[in-house]
């Protein structure tokens, strides 16, 4: 199951990377998708049919309405090209690693639980095995969530008002509630909810924004459709 | 149970006013104001205390819960009424209702986690429809979609920085993960306390726009309706604010504020308190004194996180739903003031509450419920989270921050009492008066008639109808700060 699991954030970086770097709209709104999709299938065990149709629902919706707010805002790939941001989910992924390995470790020394940092999910099987260190899905989910988190950073940050600065907000809103379970551990029904509702306001918000840029005279700044 | 009603009334009908809004601006407000007609009365049925689970967490309907959802549905009311007679985009009532219903559900939840995501996601709205309102209306000053846009940044990371901390506390790691138990406080353990600590008091920072990260804030406040002022601030940071405190008190302590900690917090604190009570005093225009008034509210709510001692927080819940109320009364008098005279300086407002008598009152019961008498709940908060802050001169600094009120807004009383302008002079009379809309007298003329001229006669005595919905806000300022949130 935790193979799965590393397919599953390898995939989760792998859209995220397309989302952020690609010039087709279409694209990187299937880049969004797959990295939200794929966040929301981050669990070992998956959670009840319920919530899980809340994750990807909220997801799909979140994909939906960052593509709406491309076709009529202006094309943002990135500055760095795909490669470097590649690079920099990676370093993210080993640093969220190495965040989920410190905090263990604490717990450990502190008498806490070794099996992850926060309340361990109910019938987590088989760790990947990686030396003398089992990696859980908790770690696989805070590496993710930190790839996320170094991806989306600087387009929210110092982003052109538009899709890509929308983009952004939405993978660091992912990559922080990513965080939150790796750390702390599995979520209740009703945070899950909350949380799904977060990242879909959190999608409005960035395409409405993005499209209210657009349409703005201050646009001049932005690079061109179709370049 | 009332709760979750009034908590989907409220969001189905927030909701559905923002989404009606830019096509429908009636059916909105209609929409709008029943809705928080309705939410009030199911906030006056709602029960003192009342709990059961949903989706695994406890929801226990406290004194406090009711006391902001009875006090902010009500000014919610009389708010849709007057933005019915103000004109302009919906901005306000539709915000509030989404606002209102996550704070409801957010303070009632016993999973802090839970109610940190709400808040964040539903004080978007509080930002982001007023502000692209403003920027819609104010073609030539584009700054105002930036400022949107920071706004927005700044209510969604609070919320995930406030999550991010919280998710620290239920970590192994934290204070209430691991074995389930206590950490011991060994120098590592205090540290990390402190940390977490000022890591919620910076979200507190950035969510209620403490100096020096209040710029957006201000130039928000210049671009919207004041009346879509409070939702965004007054009451969403008062949320905020409660729900953070709640936290830091069972998962930190009164252990994680020490010396350096504490000092710190109180010195965040007292910058905006001295600094946005000054900047109150020196402007002119009464957007930026109502806004720097309720920065330097917040920053006396931060002083809570200096002790955490829970006697404290119990004077922080009076005092957030207190100061809330009393700055949308504010907020209230401010956009009629502006639509019925023009103006929003003081230099173009002489006179004002003497051509408004009704006006003049409401504002002189707000002076009196922003200030508060010893008496007062509000009074007695502020000075328990001074004094517990800085425990020996507290009691000066207390009386000087309740005399900054007295400066700013003796300031705007002084100018009403003062030579009538002649914008105001120019301005709709704020005396009731009959139009003669019915030919005959009341006991003579047919029904129809008389039921005829009632929008002739409202919209003649717009003014003195606006001035009356004021004061009715001040009159629930004058009750909420004498009897505080039951905190």
């Amino acid at each position: 199951m935790n193979l799965a699991l590393v397919a599953i954030v390898l995939a989760i970086g792998g859209g995220a990377v397309l989302a952020v770097s690609t010039r087709n709209d279409a694209a990187s709104a299937i880049g969004v998708a797959i990295a939200l999709v794929g966040s929301a299938l981050l669990s070992d065990p998956l959670p009840s049919a319920a919530v899980l149709g809340v994750r990807v629902v909220a997801a799909l919706l979140v994909a939906t309405m960052i593509r709406s707010a491309m076709r009529t805002g202006p094309r943002q790939p990135s500055p760095v090209g795909w490669p470097s941001e590649a690079l920099l989910a990676t370093a993210g992924a080993v640093a969220g690693l190495g965040l989920w390995v410190g905090i263990a470790s604490l717990a450990a020394s502190g008498g806490g639980l070794v099996g992850g940092p926060g309340s361990v999910e109910p019938g987590s099987t088989g760790a990947v095995s990686t030396g003398g260190v089992a990696v859980t899905s908790m770690a696989l989910i805070t590496a993710a969530g930190a790839s996320l988190l170094a991806l989306g950073a600087a387009p929210l940050v110092h982003g052109r008002p538009g899709p890509r600065r929308a983009i952004g907000l939405v993978l660091v809103t992912q990559a922080v509630l990513l965080l939150r379970i790796g750390v702390a551990g599995p979520a209740v029904e009703l945070e899950e909810i909350a949380r799904e509702a977060l990242l879909v306001v959190a999608g409005a918000t960035g395409a409405v924004l993005a499209i209210a840029a657009s349409s703005s005279s201050g646009r001049e700044d932005a690079e061109p459709a179709g370049t | 149970m009332t709760l979750l009603i009034l908590a989907a009334v409220a969001l189905g009908a927030g909701i559905a006013t923002i989404l009606l809004g830019p096509e429908r601006r009636r059916g909105a407000l209609t929409v709008g104001l029943i809705g928080s007609i309705v939410v009030l009365a199911l906030a006056l049925a709602m029960p003192d205390t009342d709990s059961l689970i949903v989706g695994g967490v406890g929801m226990v309907s406290t004194p406090v819960v009711r006391a902001m959802a009875v006090a902010w549905s009500a000014s919610l009311a009389v708010l849709g009424l007057l933005e019915i007679a103000v004109g302009g985009r919906p901005t306000v009532v539709g915000p509030s209702l989404i606002g209102l219903a996550v704070a409801g559900l957010a303070l009632a939840t016993r999973d802090p986690a839970s109610s940190m995501a709400a808040l964040a996601a539903g004080g978007v709205a509080g930002v982001v429809v007023p502000g692209l309102a403003g920027w819609l209306d104010g073609p030539d000053i584009p700054s105002r979609l930036p400022t949107t846009n920071r706004g927005t940044l700044a209510i969604l990371g609070s919320g995930l920085l406030g999550l991010s901390v919280i998710a620290w506390g239920a970590s192994a790691a934290g204070p209430l993960g691991g074995a389930g138990g206590p950490v011991s406080i060994d120098s590592g353990a205090q540290l990390s306390l402190g940390l977490a600590l000022l890591v919620i008091v910076a979200a507190v920072a950035i969510r209620t726009g403490l100096i020096p990260l209040h710029v957006w804030a201000a130039r928000f406040m210049e671009g919207v309706s004041p009346l879509a002022i409070p939702a965004a601030f007054a009451w969403g940071s008062a949320a905020f604010v409660l729900v953070a405190l709640d936290w830091s008190q069972v998962a930190l302590g009164p252990a994680a504020a020490g010396d350096v900690e504490r000092w710190l917090i109180i010195l965040v604190a007292m910058v905006s308190v001295v600094l946005g009570g000054l900047a109150a005093m020196v402007h002119d225009d009464i957007e930026h004194v109502l806004g720097y008034s309720i920065l330097q509210d917040a920053g006396v709510a931060v002083l809570a996180f200096a002790s955490l001692d829970p006697s404290v927080v119990a004077a922080a819940r009076n005092w957030l739903v207190a100061s809330a109320t009393v700055k949308t009364a504010l907020a209230a008098w401010a956009s009629v003031v502006r639509t019925t005279y023009g103006g929003h300086r003081l230099d173009d407002l002489g006179g004002w509450a003497r051509h408004s008598p009704a006006l003049g009152v409401a504002f002189a019961g707000i002076l009196v419920a922003a200030i508060g008498l010893p008496n007062m709940a509000l009074f007695r908060a502020r000075t328990d989270l001074v004094v517990s802050a800085m425990p020996g001169f507290g009691q000066v600094v207390a009386l000087l921050i309740a005399v900054m009120p007295a400066i700013y807004l003796g300031r705007i009383a002084i100018a009403g009492l003062a030579q009538v302008s002649p914008a105001v002079d120019a301005g709709a009379s704020g005396r009731p008066r009959w139009t003669g809309g019915r030919a005959a007298g009341w006991s003579e003329g047919p029904l129809t008639q008389a039921i005829r001229a009632i929008p002739g006669e409202l919209r003649a005595n717009r003014a003195p109808l606006m001035a009356l919905g004021v004061l009715v806000l001040a009159v629930m300022a004058l009750l909420t700060a004498t009897g505080g949130a039951g905190g």
